[in-house]
């Protein structure tokens, strides 16, 4: 369609330039002037034919275009053809080598090195997590033995001013003791000189009381 | 009536530069043999590109990528995760040849969209993008059916034929037919698409030389991404599904 219409407009302002405008498109040079006939022609009809005809121009060059592509060897199989394949594979090759398993290998060797230090920081962690345990059981034991010496120190101390306590204790008590035993021998002795007196009192008052009797 | 002249005179020269010469080749004669030489020049200069650019960036790999490193990494990661997909684990030997198959095609698309290839006038036919001929496009898949069939086989012995008649004996002709179908759309979505895009962008710049075709080259640098894409991971699929064991 496209080529119908360029070719109707350039029939009508200038004929010279026709073949060369259509070369880049059919490029082939037989074509153009039967289809320049046909414009001139139908110029000549009256108004009405030509509107009628007008559909005809623009289906009239397909016929033509077919013709054209008949001649275009489009589907034209030749040495072509292994010649693509053998260079096919030949970038295949090359490719390969200088691209595919080059690179592909340094990825995948940088992978697995990414991986490994991956690996290696998560050991680390275990690692630093055992050191943390290690220091909480050093912690514990070193609480634990304070602890220890604490509890006994103070046992010792308790036990010490106990000794000290019943010691104080058992002298106050002594010596309780004795006072009362001297408290006691004081008494009876005042009793003892008390009795011998109320007894020199007792003949005293009889004597007084009985008149030599 | 001066303009008129004038301006088809620029489109003229417009059209030198954008023109598709569709099935023009530009035949040499080897030992007999005709080949499309513009085919093969364009296809020098994409494994050029590729090769060059593949030495420069990765000579002298990094611990930590710098650019065109980090770029082919990604790539590199891009393609292995395509083929580990498609194939599954006994991916490995075939990331050379699937990433090889979409470097180039992708390579080669965007070739014919972004190089100016009409600066180089040869005598007859034009340079465009590899992919633009058939005989490429065919190649690469005679080549994956080449590889599909080696994968099945090296994995499974004769008894890959087996597939034949799974799951029913029924299926024989189908699965027959299987084989050359794998090629012929792989081939024939490849060049149509390819040779489509480059029609489109000028048709739409002999109609408007400006602005307006943008749109679709960016369409076709799009496809053209994913049409190496779409080739790639097929290739990938066929060798997975002939490698996978029915039990």
């Amino acid at each position: 369609m496209a080529t119908a219409m360029m070719a109707a407009a350039t029939t009508s302002c200038s004929p010279r330039r026709a073949p060369a405008v259509l070369r880049p498109v059919a490029s082939s040079s037989a074509q153009p002037p039967r289809r320049r006939q046909q414009p001139r022609g139908l110029k000549q009809l009256p108004g009405l034919v030509a509107t009628a005809a007008a559909a005809a121009v623009a289906a009239a060059p397909l016929p033509a275009l077919a013709e054209q592509m008949e001649k275009a060897a489009l589907f034209d199989f030749n040495l072509t053809l292994p010649a693509i394949a053998i260079e096919f594979l030949l970038l295949m090759v090359a490719l390969d080598k200088l691209y595919f398993t080059p690179l592909g290998k340094f990825m995948d060797e940088r992978d697995a090195k990414i991986r490994a230090e991956l690996g290696d920081v998560k050991d680390a962690s275990e690692e630093v997590r055992q050191l943390e345990e290690q220091a909480a059981a050093v912690m514990k034991a070193a609480r634990a033995e304070i602890a220890a010496a604490l509890n006994k120190m103070k046992k010792e101390t308790t036990q010490e001013l106990e000794a000290k306590l019943d010691e104080g204790r058992r002298r106050v008590e002594a010596e309780l003791v004795e006072a009362l035993a001297n408290l006691e021998a004081q008494k009876e002795e005042a009793v003892k000189a008390l009795d011998a007196q109320i007894a020199s009192l007792s003949d005293e008052i009889v004597k007084k009381v009985l008149p030599s009797a | 009536m001066n303009i008129i002249p004038c301006s088809i005179k620029t489109l003229k020269g417009l059209y030198d530069i954008s023109g598709v010469e569709v099935g023009q080749h530009f035949y040499w004669q080897i030992g007999g043999f005709q080949i499309h030489a513009q085919v093969l020049i364009t296809s020098w200069v994409v494994i050029t590109i590729l090769l060059g650019s593949v030495i420069i960036a990765v000579r002298n790999p990094q611990t930590i990528p710098t650019d065109g490193q980090n770029f082919f990494e990604y790539v590199l990661e891009f393609i292995r995760d395509l083929s580990k997909t498609q194939i599954g684990e006994e991916y490995g030997p075939w990331v050379p040849f699937i990433g090889t198959m979409f470097l180039f095609i992708f390579v080669s698309n965007w070739s014919g969209a972004l190089l100016p290839w009409k600066i180089i006038q040869l005598p007859h036919g034009e340079l465009a993008a590899p992919t633009n001929d058939i005989n490429t496009t065919v190649a690469l898949a005679l080549l994956t059916s080449a590889a599909y069939f080696y994968a099945g086989l090296s994995k499974k012995g004769l008894s890959y034929f087996e597939k034949y008649i799974k799951p029913t004996p029924i299926l024989l002709p189908i699965n027959i037919l299987e084989d050359f179908t794998k090629p012929l759309s792989l081939s024939f979505r490849l060049f149509g698409n390819i040779l489509a895009d480059e029609l489109v962008v000028v048709v739409l710049v002999s109609l408007v030389p400006l602005v307006v075709p943008i749109p679709v080259m960016f369409l076709g640098l799009f496809t053209s991404g994913i049409q190496a894409l779409i080739f790639a991971t097929l290739a990938a699929a066929y060798i997975g599904e002939s490698m996978e064991g029915h039990h």
